[in-house]
């Protein structure tokens, strides 16, 4: 019987209702790795799929983020960490990563973003709700620290692991998403006028 | 803060909540990078989840006494060691029982090492005698029942080669058109800055606008880079770069190799046999269509052991299983030459670029020249699964 103990984080306005039960947990227990993959796939996947532009992009560093996983999850000591921050924590560097890798990737984001939103994705290519998009696309276009606060606010993780990620207090933390959640709603008022 | 920018702000916290919980990936997705993750784990680790499954067995059965629980950890570990010993048979040893049968009836010892089992390169078992003309190559290859004998000369001088390994993708397509810059148009088919791709299986054809070529360069391998340069697919891995005249037009191929330690380059092959890569083709200097496999980013897998040249020679000359000759004369097929190449195998998602040994010579049936291929995995039996 796996054993939880829980840091009383509960979900709310500005937190993912799908926030499950290694969400903000410090565990005794390693849980299997199938079980994190299978709760957090998904989650990861909108993560990412938030910072970049193209679907192939999102399931390419998903896919990355879970090959790293998988093979540190020896590593992984449940002591000093959940499995949110851990994972979310390998999510972003890969999506860090990502935007590191050069110029080249540079120039071909700033292509697609170019593109109107209906022609981003092929047809079918992900099971996205339409209506969402262009949600999302506003905030892959926030400033890089803004748009990870919504991001892994939004995926769930609590101000505290927020900040831990990002390297500031719990405090800085909340104000970084709340100044980015200002810059999302501008961005989106000025696309409606 | 007024009240109202507050319920705004909230309304848009409650849609980004809905937007993270929906925004998923394609069904699929899951289980294909499952699959993936699986293939792409060591034996060991693949070996240790086992044994890790049947110890939880046992503590999850109460009342069971130590002493059998001591039974059927060494029951278990001993089902472990003789499970994994199939991908490492011989273990040095000289015992005959641990040599592999091959596929064609050949014999061979076992091999050291505890590598992934990997599928067996084959070329396509075309129809036979093909028509002369259908294929590009010339002569045109036979695929039929024929008895083969061995009048060359093979040389290998190693005893290990690496084989590399990829995952389908299967966004391969859009996500190398997308590192074009081209956007879909429709199925198959992109528009870029200057160019149309065309994306069929793992293969592409990319056609340039005319009216909007660079100027020729000096020669045309220097024209066809300048090209491939420009739009950043110049191969990245090592290319041997042949020029061919055809009519009006010039073919410049990156013809794909793999550096072989101790060995050299050893070429790519496709399923029929010939040498693959990306091909330009120029009318006047100017390129006029880019073709070739979508690039792959392999990972090496290890050195794998490979079978003597005799014993590749020996199972190049094994009977043909092929049955129900619709000729009525099996020709004897003299194969000359031999040589060291890549060839690609599939399973499930999974590509490998694995070494193999490419036997090849020319014969006449019926007036027409054909040209006889037949392929052997160079990889040690015992490290193949099929």
């Amino acid at each position: 019987m796996r054993s939880k103990r829980y840091t009383g984080v509960g979900p709310g306005v500005g937190s993912n209702k799908t926030a499950n039960a290694y969400d903000s947990a410090v565990l005794e227990n390693r849980p299997p790795f199938e079980d994190l993959y299978r709760d957090f796939l998904g989650r990861i996947y909108a993560y990412v799929r938030a910072q970049v532009s193209t679907a192939a992009d999102a399931e390419d560093i998903t896919a990355q983020v879970f090959m790293n996983a998988y093979q540190a999850y020896d590593r992984f000591e449940t002591r000093n960490t959940t499995p949110a921050a851990w994972l979310f924590r390998i999510a972003r560097n890969a999506t860090l990563d990502h935007f590191r890798a050069g110029g080249r990737r540079e120039k071909l984001r700033r292509t697609i973003e170019r593109q109107p939103v209906k022609t981003e994705d092929p047809a079918g290519m992900a099971e996205e709700r339409i209506q969402y998009r262009a949600l999302l696309a506003h905030v892959a276009r926030l400033p890089e620290r803004q748009r990870d606060a919504i991001s892994l606010r939004h995926s769930g993780l609590s101000f505290d692991e927020v900040g831990a990620l990002m390297k500031c207090s719990e405090d800085a933390a909340k104000m970084l998403y709340h100044r980015a959640l200002k810059a999302l709603r501008e961005s989106v008022q000025e696309e409606m006028v | 803060m007024n009240e109202n920018e507050d319920l705004e702000l909230q309304a848009l916290q409650r849609q980004l909540d809905d937007a993270f919980q929906t925004t998923r990936p394609r069904s699929s997705f899951e289980d294909e990078l499952w699959a993936a993750m699986q293939e792409r784990r060591p034996w060991w680790q693949r070996a240790r989840g086992t044994l890790a499954g049947v110890v939880a067995g046992i503590r999850a059965a109460p009342r069971v006494p130590a002493t059998a629980v001591a039974l059927v950890l060494i029951a278990a570990i001993g089902v472990g060691i003789v499970s994994l010993s199939k991908f490492h048979l011989g273990g040095g040893t000289a015992s005959s029982a641990t040599s592999a049968q091959a596929p064609n009836g050949a014999r061979y010892s076992g091999a050291n090492g505890a590598l992934n089992p990997l599928p067996a390169p084959k070329l396509a078992d075309n129809s036979f005698p093909l028509p002369a003309g259908s294929q590009a190559e010339s002569p045109p290859q036979y695929a039929g029942p024929s008895k083969v004998v061995w009048a060359g000369s093979l040389q290998v001088g190693i005893t290990r080669a690496p084989v590399f390994v990829d995952t389908y993708l299967i966004n391969a397509g859009d996500m190398f058109a997308a590192s074009l810059g081209a956007v879909p148009q429709q199925a198959g088919r992109y528009a870029g800055d200057g160019f149309t791709l065309t994306i069929t299986g793992n293969s592409f054809q990319l056609t340039p606008d005319p009216t909007r070529l660079p100027p020729a360069k000096a020669t045309p391998a220097e024209t066809a880079h300048a090209f491939l340069s420009a739009h950043g697919i110049v191969p990245a891995s090592p290319s041997m770069v042949v020029v061919e005249q055809k009519g009006t037009t010039t073919r410049v191929r990156y013809l794909r190799q793999f550096l072989v330690p101790g060995y050299g380059f050893a070429n790519a092959i496709d399923s029929a046999g010939q040498r693959t890569g990306i091909e330009v083709d120029l009318v006047n200097g100017q390129p006029t269509l880019v073709a070739g496999p979508l690039p792959l980013s392999m990972t090496s897998m290890g050195d794998y052991p490979i079978i003597t040249a005799d014993q590749a020679v020996e199972a190049a000359l094994a009977p043909s299983q092929r049955s129900a000759p619709v000729i009525q004369q099996v020709p004897t097929i003299r194969l000359t030459s031999a040589e060291l190449v890549y060839a690609l195998a599939g399973v499930g998602n999974m590509y490998y670029y694995e070494p193999a040994f490419l036997f090849s010579g020319t014969f006449s049936l019926n007036g027409v020249t054909y040209m006889k291929r037949v392929l052997v995995p160079a990889v040690v039996p015992s490290q193949l699964s099929s």
